[in-house]
């Protein structure tokens, strides 16, 4: 229970909140009715028949539909964390689980995944959300690296797919574990962590920080519409680039590379760089690589790939720098190349 | 105008994915784009992120003047704008062009098994009766081929009624085409194009790339000097279908 005071915001919220009636349900409805059309327009139009678009147009936008598709839940669900991290959980429940040294908080922030088995595109908006909440940036960076490895969906579908066969399990799960806090204490070292973030974030940290505004249901929904507004349109480009570069790359440029220890491991991150997909699956996808490309480059792509590729530059474009992402991406990938290279020489 | 493109952008694109996504569902073609594992839990989150857009629009009934937005540079704004078009004309397209599945354009651009889906189907059929081996799809067969050309292993083993599209082999257009389907892990982004070569000269006459056949026939040595494929099935009856209303193979 919180003890309610009547400032003036709070008398004006209780004027608003007489006034729910009429005026909300027309707008509901009309938000509904819109839904409706949508779906209405969508029924028609696959009525039409065969578009006309040349293949790879076709493709494309096959493609880039099917990483939005992919994602659209993930997002949803993300955000939905990320409100409930901000609006709906006190505040000191999260910092008072956290041990006070920062490596040990780091540490403990690597395995916040095992609890928040989001994959990666669902962590951008719940790293935010964690910044808001008084997480430091590299602390966000930590979560934002471990979280889709060390998650239980991961790690139970790595196993499914090589067992415990070339140490490829362990060395993904440790892989993941040292690069999020060699990389959380890395950035720990920025004497100003708050030129890191984007600008727009940056301000809007600044500008929350503290009050909030109407009640728990008003903060929920202007939550969903900022953070929507924020990363839809990442998510969108960052698919339609996604689908852009695989339809115009050939495959087996990369495959070619396979079977040589060093170029193996680099033409591994290229196609977990390009592909983008969801750590909660992405071991499937190359197990039927597995029987070409050395075990050191499905290590590399597995570590890789969740933390970096190109849908999610875009998502975390919106929360971090271009400058804080490009180091961010060259430490993620020199420590996952040198992983890589680690395993195919010692196993 | 900034500000509202800027506050409803984000509910106006979740709003209309997740519709798509609903109605991919309903009328059963969320398969075209993602692996039927996650229909249950796409259409959940796409019913709770309506649920929100209703709510979203509903507030923006008694929705005050908020003067807490951050000030935007005229760069950035125009940076903006310009990602919220085309992010708006990409969702128009996903509205109003008709969902279709991966062509061979993307078949050939990813090289048909360039990579192995199933590395048990010599050894599962290797002691499979005759029902199981008619019920094979293009993914046990490629599997199989992939790891054998011994003719022998194919002596008591006919393939039946094997379903996929036509793609030229790139070796060999004139005389052998694959019969092929996309195998998907996640979603279309990571399908892999398997095929079995059928030897048939002057196919392209009667059988237009991309579209559906249903083959029937026996395994032999390929009689074509250029392709690559040392076995190609020798048909004994081509026909066109209707595309499965499932075309990946999960």
């Amino acid at each position: 229970m919180t003890v309610r005071l009547e400032t003036p915001q709070r008398r004006e919220d209780h004027r608003d909140s007489r006034r729910w009636g009429a005026r909300h349900l027309v707008a509901a409805g009309l938000g509904i009715v819109g839904i409706i059309a949508l779906i209405a327009l969508r029924a028609t139009t696959a009525e039409s028949g065969p578009s006309g678009l040349p293949d790879a147009a076709q493709d494309l936008l096959t493609l880039s539909t099917s990483v939005v598709i992919e994602s659209l839940p993930f997002i949803v669900l993300g955000i939905a964390l990320s409100i409930l991290v901000q609006v709906w959980i006190p505040e000191a429940w999260m910092l008072r689980i956290l041990p006070m040294n920062p490596w040990g908080r780091r540490a403990v922030i690597s395995l916040f995944g095992m609890f928040l088995p989001v994959c990666e595109c669902g962590n951008v908006p719940l790293a935010r959300g964690l910044v808001r909440r008084g997480f430091t940036i590299p602390e966000s960076m930590v979560f934002l690296v471990a979280a889709p490895i060390l998650n239980p969906v991961t790690i139970l579908t790595t196993h499914a797919a090589f067992g415990f066969d070339d140490g490829i399990l362990v060395a993904r799960l440790l892989g993941g574990f040292l690069i999020a806090n060699v990389l959380g204490w890395l950035f720990s070292l920025h004497p100003e962590p708050e030129s890191l973030l984007a600008g727009r974030f940056a301000e809007e940290c600044r500008i929350d920080d503290g009050h909030r505004h109407g009640t728990r249901a008003e903060q929920t929904v202007d939550l969903f519409v900022r953070e929507s507004s924020i990363l839809m349109p990442a998510l969108v480009i960052g698919a339609l680039i996604a689908g852009g570069i695989q339809v115009i790359v050939p495959r087996d440029v990369l495959v070619a590379l396979g079977s040589d220890p060093l170029f193996s491991v680099l033409a591994m991150m290229a196609l977990a760089f390009v592909i983008s997909i969801c750590s909660n699956v992405d071991a499937f996808f190359i197990l039927p690589f597995a029987s070409t490309f050395l075990p050191g480059s499905i290590v590399a792509f597995l570590v890789f790939g969740p933390i970096i590729d190109i849908k999610m530059l875009a998502l975390m474009r919106t929360t971090y720098s271009t400058r804080t992402l490009l180091r961010v991406t060259l430490v993620v990938g020199l420590l996952s190349a040198v992983l890589g290279l680690v395993v195919n020489f010692v196993v | 105008m900034w500000s509202s493109v800027q506050r409803w952008r984000g509910v106006a694109l979740i709003g209309a994915t997740s519709a798509v996504a609903v109605w991919l569902a309903a009328s059963g073609q969320l398969v075209l784009y993602i692996h039927p594992r996650y229909i249950l839990f796409t259409v959940t989150m796409a019913a709770i992120a309506l649920v929100l857009v209703v709510a979203a629009v509903a507030s923006a009934a008694s929705r005050r003047r908020r003067d807490d937005e951050a000030p935007v540079s005229r760069g950035e704004r125009a940076l903006g704008l310009t990602a919220a078009a085309i992010a708006g004309a990409f969702v128009i397209g996903m509205l109003v062009i008709p969902p279709a599945t991966l062509s061979t354009a993307t078949a050939q651009q990813r090289q048909i098994n360039a990579t192995a889906a199933d590395l048990d189907a010599l050894d599962d059929a290797a002691d499979a009766d005759d029902a199981t081996v008619a019920r094979f799809t293009v993914r046990e067969w490629s599997g199989i081929l992939r790891q054998t050309s011994d003719l022998g292993f194919f002596a008591d083993k006919p393939v039946t009624d094997l379903i996929g599209f036509v793609a030229p082999d790139p070796d060999d257009p004139e005389n052998v085409f694959y019969i092929s389907r996309f195998v998907i892990t996640c979603c279309a982004v990571d399908a892999q194009p398997l095929g079995v070569p059928v030897h048939q000269p002057g196919w392209q006459a009667e059988l237009p790339v991309d579209s559906w056949v249903r083959v029937s026939g026996e395994f032999g040595a390929n009689p074509s000097e250029s392709s690559l494929q040392p076995l190609v099935v020798l048909p004994d009856a081509i026909e066109a279908v209707e595309q499965p209303s499932e075309p990946y193979l999960f």
